[in-house]
């Protein structure tokens, strides 16, 4: 039964294909923003990821510090719930890390030797609002000389600033795509309404018919949503395809520009797993703004006894 | 009794379509329904399936009364009813078969069974040639017959006919009639409102006379 039904709505896609191109395009448009705006959304929380769980922090200790007191100002760290990923370098890695950061200079690093680093102790907050005050805390220790932030972007004085900076950008790009998907999503709807409705009008003789030969309004009311539903299948593959392909594009100068921040998956896997992941969402989008416009425009369609 | 009107009275603002009306069709009974236009012959038949329901009294089809068919039960009522109307009601966009077929798919008939009871039916009303044609390509004649067919292929218990003649020239009408009584002579009631006075002399059957709303002859 359900092949007439699927016969039915393709005979109307048929008969007028400008409305069911119409219909097509702007659900189109609507879930290729849509994915572009799910694909910003995961890169910018990535990002903020990525600086959260740098070590955010460096208490540089004094060079009389003692083996023992180091490793017992750690446990110390370690322990307190706000810090994570407590990890000491020593005067030698300060020195590798330094010589790494001015490779292209060598000369610079054959001037310096070890001694002239301090050894030191990262670490990370799991809240940035905590982090002024544990580090006025790490700077009364008797063993910091001081300490210091790693981060610095566009001129911040503080880490804060910094990733308060990215939250903000971040929040804008997630509402303000938001609010451009919902009111591409409104537009879809209201055409899908409009074709939808044009087609129950143009329907209304053949709906006539099929009331006095029996058929319920599931079976009249069939081929209508399952044409609403070719839409929204057909809206949300295209748009999927062509932002998936953009970004494919684009990913290798995107990878190149953030370097090591991971704004998109690395391997292939987890890339498809993250787009299979924002297809499954969009058609079940989809699927609701086909349901809800057909319904809505069927429900306009009374009848009376 | 197949079908019941006691005191049945149906009113459209103040006017009396039907007025206190009461009679009764016998299963497998064939009755014409006669009477000028605006009679109530339409409205008589409205009510047998169901479209519309009388503002007082009753009226009973195959024992159930219609005033209390709720909507959803409605359209499983009227397959039991085959219906044919003087201006075809065909599906334009869909083939003699497909127009069968869809009361087929209304009724929920399994797919498998539709091509021998599509093809049994064209046969008995004359239209197996024709079986893949649209009715643009279709006389007035044959596009009653995709009506009758698309009536008669889900079995109906009751076969309704509102003026089927009335866009056909006699030939043709009187190929029409000859159906309608082989069908009834195969057990189907058939209930059918004409004003075509040499069917009714030709074909003599139980008549009831409307006029004004009110029975003058039954």
């Amino acid at each position: 039964m359900s092949s007439i039904h699927l016969k039915t709505a393709l005979d109307y896609i048929r008969r007028s294909p400008f409305q069911a191109l119409a219909a097509i395009f702007v659900l189109s448009l609507t879930f290729f923003v849509a994915t572009l705006v799910f694909v910003l959304a995961y890169s910018s929380s990535q990002l903020i990821s990525y600086f959260e769980t740098r070590p955010q922090v460096i208490a540089f200790l004094k060079d009389d510090a003692t083996e023992d007191e180091v490793a017992a100002l750690q446990h110390r760290l370690e322990g307190d719930t706000r810090i994570k990923e407590v990890k000491y370098v020593s005067k030698e890695e300060a020195l590798s890390i330094y010589k790494k950061a001015t490779s292209d200079n060598p000369l610079l690093g054959e001037l310096v030797s070890p001694s002239i680093f301090p050894a030191s102790l990262e670490f990370s907050v799991n809240d940035l609002n905590f982090a002024q005050s544990i580090i006025d805390e790490v700077k009364t220790e008797k063993n910091v000389d001081s300490v210091g932030f790693t981060a610095a972007l566009g001129g911040e004085s503080s880490l804060k600033d910094v990733v308060g900076r990215l939250r903000t950008i971040t929040m804008y790009v997630r509402v303000g795509g938001l609010i451009f998907t919902g009111i591409l999503a409104l537009a879809s709807f209201v055409v899908l309404l409009i074709t939808i409705s044009m087609r129950i009008a143009t329907r209304r003789e053949e709906v006539e018919i099929l009331n006095l030969i029996g058929a319920t309004q599931g079976f009249i009311r069939s081929p209508i949503i399952i044409e609403a539903f070719i839409y929204a299948v057909l809206g949300v593959v295209l748009g999927w395809i062509i932002a998936f392909t953009a970004i494919l594009y684009l990913a290798p100068s995107a990878v190149l520009y953030f370097g090591e921040i991971p704004v998109l998956p690395r391997d292939t896997l987890s890339l498809f797993a993250l787009f299979g992941v924002i297809l499954g969402v969009e058609l079940v989008s989809g699927f609701v703004l086909a349901l809800s416009g057909s319904l809505f425009a069927i429900s306009r369609v009374r009848r009376s006894r | 009794m197949i079908i019941q009107f006691k005191k049945a009275t149906k009113r459209f603002g103040g006017l009396a379509a039907l007025d206190n009306v009461s009679f009764e069709v016998k299963k497998g009974e064939f009755v014409f329904i006669t009477g000028p236009s605006g009679a109530g012959k339409t409205t008589i038949l409205k009510m047998i399936l169901g479209e519309l329901v009388p503002d007082s009294g009753e009226v009973i089809v195959d024992g159930t009364d219609v005033r209390t068919i709720d909507s959803k039960e409605l359209p499983y009522f009227r397959q039991k009813i085959g219906t044919v109307f003087q201006d075809f009601k065909v599906l334009h966009e869909r083939t003699v078969g497909e127009n069968v077929e869809v009361a087929l798919a209304v009724i929920g008939l399994s797919q498998n069974d539709w091509e021998e009871r599509v093809k049994h039916v064209l046969k008995l009303v004359g239209l197996s040639k024709q079986i893949n044609l649209f009715p643009s390509q279709l006389s007035g004649g044959e596009l009653q017959r995709v009506s009758l067919a698309r009536a008669l292929v889900v079995n109906p218990k009751i076969l309704l006919a509102d003026e089927p003649t009335g866009n056909l020239d006699w030939d043709t009408s009187d190929a029409i009639m000859k159906l309608f009584e082989k069908i009834n002579e195969e057990g189907k009631t058939v209930v059918m409102a004409t004003h075509n006075v040499e069917i009714l002399k030709k074909y003599k059957k139980r008549v009831i006379h409307i006029e004004g709303g009110k029975i003058s002859k039954a």
